[in-house]
């Protein structure tokens, strides 16, 4: 019997289409998962936080400065 | 005067002794050939040197096709793929040049496919052949398959999911846009089926659906494997449709969207952990050993170069890959494919077919990324915009940016560009599982 390239196509499609879906399902919910467990156990230190508290220090001492300066200005 | 000739043909006739002993059948019967001359170059008249040198001109080698003459395979070639065949394949390699050059088409590909391609189809010089330079680069690195799994390499390097890792529920786009690759299967073995002119195999129809996935590398890949005689066209189709990306898409997102759907905007991303983006790379291959081994080759090589890149302690190999690897193996991968572009092997009818069904293939991916971002709006949760949907073909990042300037047409505020990176990175592994199953079907 010869066989039907068309039905053997549609064979593979089924195949295929379930397969990536179920391969990129699974991936969804492991990265899922990863960024909870992660959330949980290795909650990120913000580097920004940290560098933010150390320019508004930085910024205060600046507009320390600045107001010394302007008042050093108008007192001569 | 007699002797110091003999004296200097002895002496050459040593220096190539090596290069003859050496050479193949057809170089020998050449040498003979030349030793032929120089014996009776003393009795040559002016008149014959002349006529002798035009017979090996280019133009009397496309005029008077050389009966001889084999194509790099070692067949016969018909007239016409000796005479006009090559003279048409010249001209659509300027096209290739102006459409790079002039259009800004995938230049880095197209400029270095078509200058292969002009190179061999010049008659006599035979560079396509298993001697000549394209031969040597095709078999070095494209016939067993080791530059599309460098440039992928060179791909992961490049490649940042963050946009994946921060919305995963977009990778669905990216395997929806999968949907043109088996459409395309089905609709080209239907074309083997139901009409008498195109005979593709099941592997051949499979080598080209792959173009649907928009990605070379992978395509190559495939049809290496699977249909090693169709490679030309359907590497040509697969980075010409890719770098027409920009003309093939906005139509089809346009023609399946709403105005409403087209100004959704998306919420905007969470801030992904390093230790995350260095993690799923592993979590990617892992996922492949256990599956689809036989994707393992393109998924391990990208997300080798991948977590290189993630890692950040090895800055200088993540920056080779991504730069000096990935440029030297295009130049090879180009003019080996170029090499596949000689008129007996490119200007026949499947070509046609392969060209209409990559269009085809590619058109449907576009298409199934965009309904399935629409039935993923059916659904509670935040909502989808379908334009990135077409972002699922993997096309990197070309797809993504066409995705960002549609949604930017209708809204100036509305930014899709890293939206649409996740569906778009989520192609790239699809498309690499879709190329697995397919392998894994035919062992």
């Amino acid at each position: 019997m010869e066989t039907n390239l068309v039905i053997e196509g549609l064979k593979f499609m089924g195949l295929g289409m379930v397969t990536v879906f179920l391969f990129l399902t699974i991936l969804i919910f492991l990265m899922t998962l990863m960024s909870k467990i992660l959330h949980k156990f290795f909650p990120e230190v913000q580097p920004n936080a940290s560098s933010s508290s150390k320019n508004t220090q930085n910024n205060k001492k600046i507009v320390a400065a600045i107001t010394a300066a302007i008042k050093h200005h108008r007192e001569s | 005067m007699k002797f110091i000739i003999i004296k200097l043909l002895t002496l050459m006739m040593l220096l190539s002794a090596t290069a003859i002993h050496a050479s193949t059948s057809s170089n020998a019967a050449s040498s003979e050939d030349s030793t032929h001359k120089e014996e009776t170059y003393q009795t040559q008249s002016f008149f014959d040197m002349i006529d002798g040198f035009l017979k090996s001109t280019g133009i009397n080698a496309l005029v008077n096709p050389n009966p001889n003459e084999m194509n790099s395979h070692g067949e016969a070639m018909s007239d016409f793929h000796k005479s006009w065949g090559r003279v048409i394949m010249i001209l659509i390699t300027f096209l290739l040049f102006y459409l790079a050059i002039a259009k800004g088409f995938e230049p880095l590909l197209l400029l270095p496919i078509g200058f292969g391609g002009l190179l061999a189809n010049i008659p006599i010089a035979n560079m396509a052949g298993p001697d000549g330079f394209l031969g040597i680069i095709y078999s070095m690195g494209l016939a067993n398959q080791l530059f599309p799994i460098l440039i992928f390499m060179g791909v992961g390097a490049m490649t940042d999911f963050g946009p994946l890792l921060s919305n995963p529920k977009t990778a669905l786009l990216g395997g929806a846009a999968q949907f043109g690759i088996f459409g395309t299967l089905v609709g080209a073995v239907a074309l083997a089926e139901y009409t008498s002119i195109f005979d593709f195999t099941l592997q051949q129809a499979s080598a080209i659906s792959i173009i649907g996935g928009a990605d070379g590398p992978t395509s190559i890949f495939i049809s290496t494997q699977l249909a090693p005689e169709l490679l030309g066209a359907i590497a040509v189709a697969s980075y010409s449709y890719m770098a027409m990306v920009p003309i093939i898409q906005p139509p089809i997102m346009r023609a399946l969207t709403t105005d409403a759907e087209r100004r959704i905007k998306m919420s905007t991303m969470r801030h992904v952990s390093r230790l995350e983006k260095l993690i799923f790379p592993i979590m990617v291959l892992v996922l492949a050993i256990l599956a689809l081994p036989e994707a393992t080759p393109l998924i391990g090589a990208f997300m080798f170069g991948n977590f290189l890149k993630e890692s950040g302690v090895v800055d200088r190999l993540s920056d080779t890959m991504q730069n000096a690897l990935i440029n030297i193996v295009t130049i090879f991968l180009g003019l080996a494919v170029g090499s596949k572009l000689a008129a007996d092997q490119f200007l026949v009818a499947d070509t046609l077919a392969i060209l209409a069904l990559g269009i085809v293939a590619f058109s449907v991916g576009t298409a199934a990324g965009i309904i399935m971002a629409k039935i993923m709006n059916l659904f509670p949760g935040s909502k989808v915009n379908p334009l990135i949907g077409s972002a699922g073909v993997s096309a990197v990042p070309m797809a993504a940016r066409v995705s960002n300037k549609v949604g930017m047409e209708y809204d100036r505020s509305n930014m899709l560009l890293m939206h649409a990176m996740g569906p778009n990175v989520a192609g790239v592994i699809g498309s690499a599982v879709a190329a697995g199953i397919l392998i894994s079907l035919f062992k």
